[in-house]
């Protein structure tokens, strides 16, 4: 059993960094706390089941259009939301309620149009066979959410590090005053990232159905917590935080299914709370804590 | 949603009470019926056909004139005033209020299920209304000190498995069947199902229960907790849980590659459709469920059979999107059973309903089953079979019934293939 | 900040709000008999004001709120259910249970803005989800829920209510009116310059916030009272944290009459609509936020002040 546990968890621990790396660009570029996350993710989730479902696309190839499509809705929800937001006393504050507000628009027109029952993608989709690594099995969804978590990942760090657009995204993220004053169009940078942001959530939600089991439109608020205590635990600003909380997290979780599994659910708020009050800069990060 | 049914005839009835005598003027010109269900939310799947199906059964009395209600001696048409509590039960508390104190509800129904029926029980209490309880079987609602309760049609939870039990403790035992594994979800439903089946196996004695968990309701990735399961290696899996529950756990049975010899779970019976549109058939092959009254035809005294209900429920709600299977059916015979209580009451009075309700316990006989209750309101009639689902020749499933033997039409395939 | 200080406007304030209010609320149950509802209006009222003592005087949100009504409806519950305790009693469990909360919470006021926001959310899952887990049934009947049987008394419970919303009102008017509140306001203004000026900025912080869990632990325990059959999600539903807050940033905070009206005109629509047409209650309601927000960021302050109306 603990070989299974570690395993599963390494394989989730890559999906909820996916889920966390998202969240962390957005918090990062624009101290804004997405509380509609997980709702983007929902949306992701529910676009693959459709093109699952009417035509018959197999979500691997669900997940690049489901990018693209989420990056350009991003990019005008940006501009719509959150210059007016940083323009008032207390912009970080009354994002976490604007977003709120976002997150209850999204559940309410998602379950009136898809009624409340949950939706899942048979899993054989993405494989038949389970795959047998060490002597357990693991289903094939979960392997090809893994890899595919991976890849995303391996992306975003290109994009950060290694593009002229991503060194500008991290000026951003470090100095948001000192980069407008150097000229860079923050706007632009920053509903950019936001695209990105919304785009991720929404690849992580076409691996939901298959990582959760199901999808319901009730499901935001949950993970959202969730990828947030992910992206506490690897501090901000740090997209190679997020992949290292997102193991721990991810580890932990399976450990706690498989020996005190009642207490499972407890996990990622305790997690949070532990994590900013003894180290809240993270496991690897910059102060945030004033007297 | 307000759900209201206007007199088909208002002529022929102004005409009709002008010809009457004058005290009956005091008959009131409709029968108010309120009640709640869930559109949404994680009770919605099991709220909603009941719903359809108590309205099915009004819209039916009403197209015949009304009701038959025995002191004012005449049809009256019926109201069915319904909100959406979506699955909150904060919502459902402040809705039965409001059916209470503002559409002051002649009948009070609650939504389907132990916990939107919990937060009705002391309300109804309260204000001294008889709480139609429809599918609620949490065992704490039945005390002897509250007579403002009864439920209609479903086994109260701790004699429902029972069939589920017996079998396990002998056939199964004969088939060689030594330990069994529980998985239940943790609320009122499922757990007392739950510790009924543990009553059942321990006070029997010849089976080891060597995995016995809880989960949250809202559980729906089962893959760690079937590896725990296995590492048990259990005979049987019993799995206790609400349709989510089952689904998630069926699924993840499947793509895990476990097989199990013999696997249990409530709404591959209760919700077929429900349950095998999320999984595939495949998945439920060898299943061993529930066989609830909309897969056997019971011969009902009183109105409609299984295969007539089932017509009109097409004809009705075609195309739509709520799922017929057992909850239907228990929507419909609350509806039977007011029907009968209407005829036979000496007045609206909510305790002289009672009453009329409970002297049909032991002589009714509906599509749902016999109807028996005990002293405190509990329904301890209505008790469902043990069925397998089977492959059938056009890739479907079939639901075979096993146990009890009076009742079964197929042996058990046993160790599932 | 204040428009002014002092005793005569304390006076005025308790005159034209406190009064008024607490009398309607007195009255409303025999005029109006769903009493459920004018319950829970009270009940809003109360945690808008709690979040009006925290966030509109110094500044801080914390969206986990309703994990100190929950504690205190829990406190209340437990100590009536093993202990069958007489019902007053178990209010001051209730509220004492929301303080102990709230004390061993204090660290996370070292936290700032979105993270003590998120971290309070934390915070009050945990101890749903402590609540809840099965293996704890024996003492907090876990996921199962409460039902308590032999204190039922809604009107008392109601009344009890009243008395507590009262004892809210007065203190938000003492702080509008004293130089401590003046001190949170300079707290949340810029904690920097406070502590120059002398302030003891986190000994004022713990006290707002010590506060604040109290009058939410309070209600809550009230609450418990008075439904007498609910489930962990219940009391400890992140929507009740929302909405006392949105019913508190829409009137104003920082203002005694703020919340209140927040409370009358948001929590009128949301019934009005919840009971008619709820399956787009949700979607109103989440636009509603979002226009607040964007339009209205301070709530309704601001636009009474321009046209010359001084907001109590």
């Amino acid at each position: 059993m603990l070989e299974y546990a570690l395993i599963a968890g390494l394989l989730f621990g890559l999906y909820f960094s996916l889920i966390g790396l998202g969240l962390n660009l957005v918090f990062g570029v624009m101290r804004v706390v997405n509380l509609a996350h997980g709702d983007f993710l929902m949306l992701g989730g529910f676009a693959a089941y459709w093109l699952f479902t009417l035509r018959g696309v197999n979500p691997i190839f669900s997940i690049p259009i489901v990018f693209v499509a989420f990056a350009l809705i991003g990019w005008p929800l940006y501009y719509l939301l959150v210059p007016r937001l940083q323009a008032s006393k207390d912009p970080e504050m009354l994002s976490l309620i604007l977003f709120f507000g976002l997150s209850q628009v999204i559940e309410a027109c998602a379950t009136i149009g898809f009624g409340t029952s949950e939706y899942s993608i048979p899993g054989d989709v993405l494989g038949s066979e389970p795959w047998h690594i060490l002597n357990q099995t693991f289903p094939a969804s979960w392997m090809v959410s893994g890899i595919a978590s991976a890849v995303c990942i391996a992306l975003v760090y290109l994009y950060l590090y290694r593009t002229r657009i991503g060194y500008v995204t991290r000026a951003v993220m470090s100095q948001r005053d000192e980069a407008l004053s150097t000229g860079i169009n923050v706007h632009a940078v920053s509903a950019l990232a936001f695209g990105i942001s919304l785009a991720l959530a929404a690849v992580a939600g076409v691996l939901a159905p298959f990582m959760f089991g199901s999808i319901v439109p009730a499901m935001g608020v949950a993970v959202t917590i969730t990828s947030f205590a992910v992206i506490v635990m690897g501090s901000l600003g740090q997209p190679l935080g997020t992949v290292l909380g997102g193991m721990v997290y991810g580890v932990a979780l399976m450990f706690m299914q498989t020996y005190a599994s009642s207490w499972a659910n407890l996990l990622p708020y305790l997690v949070l709370i532990l994590i900013l009050l003894v180290r809240p800069t993270g496991l690897l990060g910059k102060r945030v804590r004033h007297a | 949603m307000k759900s209201r049914r206007l007199l088909p005839l208002p002529l022929v009835c102004l005409l009709a009470s002008m010809l009457t005598p004058a005290d009956a003027a005091e008959t009131p010109k409709d029968i108010k019926i309120g009640t709640l269900y869930a559109s949404s939310g994680p009770f919605a799947a099991i709220s909603m056909p009941v719903y359809y199906g108590l309205k099915l059964w009004v819209e039916q009395k009403n197209e015949a004139g009304g009701v038959l209600v025995r002191p004012f001696n005449k049809k009256i048409p019926i109201k069915l005033i319904a909100y959406d509590d979506q699955s909150s039960t904060a919502t459902a508390t402040t809705l039965y209020n409001q059916l209470i104190t503002q559409d002051k509800v002649d009948i009070l129904v609650a939504d389907s299920g132990s916990v939107l029926t919990s937060v009705g029980v002391p309300i109804a209490r309260d204000h001294k209304m008889l709480l139609i309880d429809q599918t609620g079987t949490g065992a704490t609602f039945f005390t002897k000190d509250n007579p403002y309760i009864v439920l209609i049609s479903d086994p109260i939870s701790s004699v429902w498995p029972k069939y589920v039990g017996d079998f396990l403790n002998t056939e199964g035992y004969q088939l060689g069947i030594r330990r069994v594994a529980i998985l239940y979800a943790t609320n009122d439903y499922t757990s007392t199902q739950a510790n009924a089946v543990r009553k059942f196996l321990k006070d029997a004695g010849k089976l080891e229960i060597v995995y016995d968990n809880g989960v949250a309701t809202n559980t729906s990735n089962y893959v760690v907790l079937l590896q725990n399961i296995r590492a048990s290696n259990p005979d049987a899996v019993v799995h206790l849980g609400y349709p989510g529950n089952d689904i998630a756990f069926f699924r993840n049975v499947q793509e895990s590659g476990i097989k199990f010899k013999w696997l249990f779970g409530i709404y591959p019976g209760l919700e077929t459709e429900l349950v095998e549109r999320g999984v595939g058939p495949k998945a439920l092959q060898y299943v061993y469920t529930y066989v609830t009254s909309s897969a056997i035809s019971y011969k009902p005294n009183f109105g409609m059979t299984l295969a007539e209900f089932k017509a009109a429920w097409d004809k009705k709600y075609q195309g739509g999107h709520v799922e017929f299977g057992f909850n239907a059916v228990a929507g419909y015979t609350t509806g039977l059973v007011l029907d009968r209580a209407l005829a036979t009451t000496d007045n609206l009075d909510q305790l002289a309903l009672r009453r009329a309700i409970f002297a049909q316990s032991g002589k009714l006989k509906t599509l749902d089953g016999d109807f028996e209750l005990d002293e405190t309101g509990a329904q301890t009639g209505e008790i469902q079979p043990l069925g397998q689902l089977v492959p059938d020749s056009k890739g479907g499933l079939r639901l075979n019934i096993v146990y009890p033997h009076d009742l079964a039409d197929a042996k058990p395939a046993y160790p599932a293939p | 900040m204040g428009s002014g200080c002092g005793m005569r406007n304390g006076l005025r304030h308790l005159i034209f709000v406190l009064v008024p209010v607490v009398a309607a609320f007195a009255v409303l149950p025999w005029v109006y008999s769903n009493h459920l509802l004018l319950f829970n209006f009270v009940v809003f009222l109360v945690l808008a004001q709690g979040i009006n003592v925290i966030y509109g005087f110094t500044g801080y949100l914390p969206f986990g709120y309703v994990g100190f009504f929950g504690a205190g409806a829990y406190g209340f519950s437990l100590l009536v259910l093993h202990m069958h305790a007489p019902p007053l009693l178990a209010l001051v469990a209730g509220a004492l249970a929301a303080l102990i909360l709230g004390i061993i919470l204090t660290p996370l006021l070292r936290l700032e803005g979105a993270y003590f926001a998120i971290a309070t959310l934390a915070a009050s899952e945990v101890v749903a989800q402590i609540i809840s887990n099965p293996n704890l049934t024996n003492v907090t009947q876990g996921p199962y829920g409460i039902r308590l049987s032999g204190v039922y008394a809604p009107r008392f419970a109601y009344s009890v209510a009243v008395v507590i919303l009262a004892l809210t009102l007065l203190m938000v008017v003492y702080l509008r009116n004293s130089r401590f509140g003046l001190a949170l306001q300079a707290i949340r203004e810029n904690p920097v310059s406070a502590s120059m000026a002398g302030v003891d900025v986190v000994r004022g912080r713990t006290i707002a916030w010590l506060l604040s869990a109290l009058i939410a632990g309070l209600i809550g325990a009230v609450y418990a009272w008075y439904i007498s059959v609910f489930y962990p999600e219940t009391v400890f539903d992140l929507g009740m944290s929302i909405f006392a807050i949105v019913f508190a940033l829409f009137g104003g905070t920082a203002t005694i009459v703020g919340p209140i009206s927040g409370v009358a005109i948001l929590y009128g629509i949301y019934n009005g609509i919840g009971i008619a047409t709820p399956q787009y209650f949700q979607l109103i309601y989440g636009t509603l936020i979002m226009a607040l927000v964007s339009f209205l960021p301070n709530g309704l302050l601001p636009l009474l002040k321009r046209w010359g109306i001084n907001v109590p």
